[in-house]
């Protein structure tokens, strides 16, 4: 029989070898990020680095990983720091990753411009997209870490503005791996509660490092798609988060954001009791500008003396008064004198006036005689006098031619 | 008034006034507006004085319910 060794013995003996090779158990390593996958449940990270003709399996632990200031992502230039081991079940070695970083100038803060121009173009941090804060909160929602000094800076601000307004924090960490996952997840939570007016989400200050769950794309898109006004206090002056700028309203610290979420209960108690009393005075103003309205249009003279309204009217009727009695005056002597007239007329031809000088009317059956055709001989006749009747018989009949008229 | 949010109520109120001050409107609708206005203005300084100031700490179950739970510094 040959001489043999078991597989586990080959492994055993090439990682003997290679952990005691210095060189392969410190060293950088600059490639490109391909098939990189953090396993939820493990925390750990698995990735191949390669650069144009060749490859290396990579694996990161949780808690190296927790440490990443940055989002790796496939195609990736980074520059990382680990040592080569054997993976004995697979019979592979791999690169252990103990820190990683971006690649290039500046690295950091070259991903963070690449990632901002991308999120920019996308529209998370367009300003049209961005809501009011309501000027009364009743409730503050606060996404922070529970044992921050940010959340003390926060709860003092707003019980010295408002102390009657209600917070309700949904706790984060705020740095390391699970942080930017956090930050969205409390900003979603919330939004499923409902009943916050305004949410704050930020900590104190920190190295861009620590911040780094500020800048992260799940955080923006989580800001960005939250119903609820978000206002973004992270405590750096200089630079600025890739969460302020998807936010509603930036703060640069907790504190500050606290005070742009509540207002200051006095002044807007104020505020209020300004508008009241104007609307008060206004309304005055509005009644009084008709009372003088009024009172100046009582003023003229014709309200005070109504009677000089009527005064020409009379003076009128009196004149027209006069002129209808002179004229019926007038018109009545008129008619008096000429009825004088005609009864004087009319006496000179009254029959009776004749019948006292002496004539005689002879009639017979109430027809006057005028002439003797209209008698016969022995017709009996009627003859009125003045004072008497008399009848009379013709005897006989004669015609005489007296003067000519 | 039962759909009125006190940001809303506040533009509205501010709106009564400039209405007030145009002097535009007759007494009537002047009227009619002042009492909106003073209606209004009770709603914002009741809620002003709604909130009980209470510090609340809001997490998620694990079967996905919320749960608000009273919170000590």
């Amino acid at each position: 029989m040959q001489d043999y060794i078991t597989v586990g013995m080959l492994n055993s003996y090439i990682t003997r070898l290679l952990n005691h090779d210095a060189k392969l158990q410190d060293f950088w390593l600059k490639g490109e990020l391909a098939g990189f996958r953090l396993y939820q449940q493990s925390g750990h990270s698995y990735f191949t680095l390669k650069d144009e003709d060749a490859a290396v399996s990579c694996v990161m632990f949780k808690s190296k990983g927790q440490k990443l200031a940055f989002k790796p992502e496939d195609g990736m230039e980074v520059l990382l720091r680990g040592y080569v081991s054997v993976f004995a079940r697979q019979g592979k070695y791999q690169v252990y990753v103990e820190e990683m970083q971006p690649y290039g100038t500046g690295g950091l803060f070259l991903y963070l411009e690449k990632l901002k121009a991308r999120l920019f173009s996308e529209g998370y941090f367009a300003l049209d997209k961005k809501k009011k804060i309501p000027r009364l909160v009743n409730r503050v929602g606060v996404v922070t870490s529970q044992d921050g000094a940010a959340l003390q800076d926060i709860l003092k601000v707003i019980k010295q503005r408002h102390p009657g307004v209600e917070v309700v924090i949904a706790h984060s960490s705020v740095q390391g791996s699970e942080a930017a996952r956090e930050l969205a997840q409390g900003i979603q939570i919330l939004n499923e509660y409902g009943e916050v007016d305004v949410i704050i989400v930020g900590r104190g200050g920190g190295s861009l490092e620590d911040l780094m769950a500020f800048n992260s794309e799940e955080l923006v898109h989580a800001v960005y798609h939250s119903h609820i006004p978000i206002i973004s206090g992270v405590g750096h002056e200089v630079d600025v988060s890739l969460c302020d700028l998807a936010a509603d309203l930036r703060a640069a610290t907790p504190t500050q954001a606290a005070q742009y979420a509540v207002p200051d209960y006095n002044v807007l108690h104020q505020d209020l009791a300004n508008i009241s009393d104007r609307i008060v005075r206004l309304m005055q103003r509005v009644i009084s500008n008709r009372e003088e309205r009024l009172d100046r249009s009582m003023m003229k003279k014709v309200w005070r003396e109504p009677g000089l309204l009527l005064h020409d009217k009379k003076e009128l009727l009196q004149e027209k008064e006069k002129r209808l009695g002179k004229a019926m005056g007038d018109r009545i002597k008129e008619a008096d004198h000429h009825l004088a007239l005609a009864a004087a007329g009319l006496d000179k031809l009254s029959p009776l006036k004749v019948m006292t000088r002496g004539y005689t009317i002879l009639s017979k059956d109430q027809r006057l005689i005028k002439d003797i055709s209209d008698v016969a001989i022995g017709d009996e006749l009627q003859a009125d006098l003045v004072k008497g009747q008399l009848r009379v018989v013709i005897k006989s009949k004669e015609k005489i031619r007296r003067w000519k008229i | 008034m039962e759909n009125i949010d006190f940001d809303s109520a506040l533009d509205r109120l501010e709106d009564i006034v400039e209405q007030l001050e145009s002097g535009q409107l007759t007494l009537e609708a002047s009227l009619a507006i002042f009492e909106e206005g003073v209606r209004l203005s009770l709603y914002c300084q009741k809620e002003l004085k709604k909130t009980d100031g209470k510090v609340q700490r809001l997490l998620k179950k694990l079967n996905g319910e919320l749960e608000l739970i009273d919170w000590e510094a």
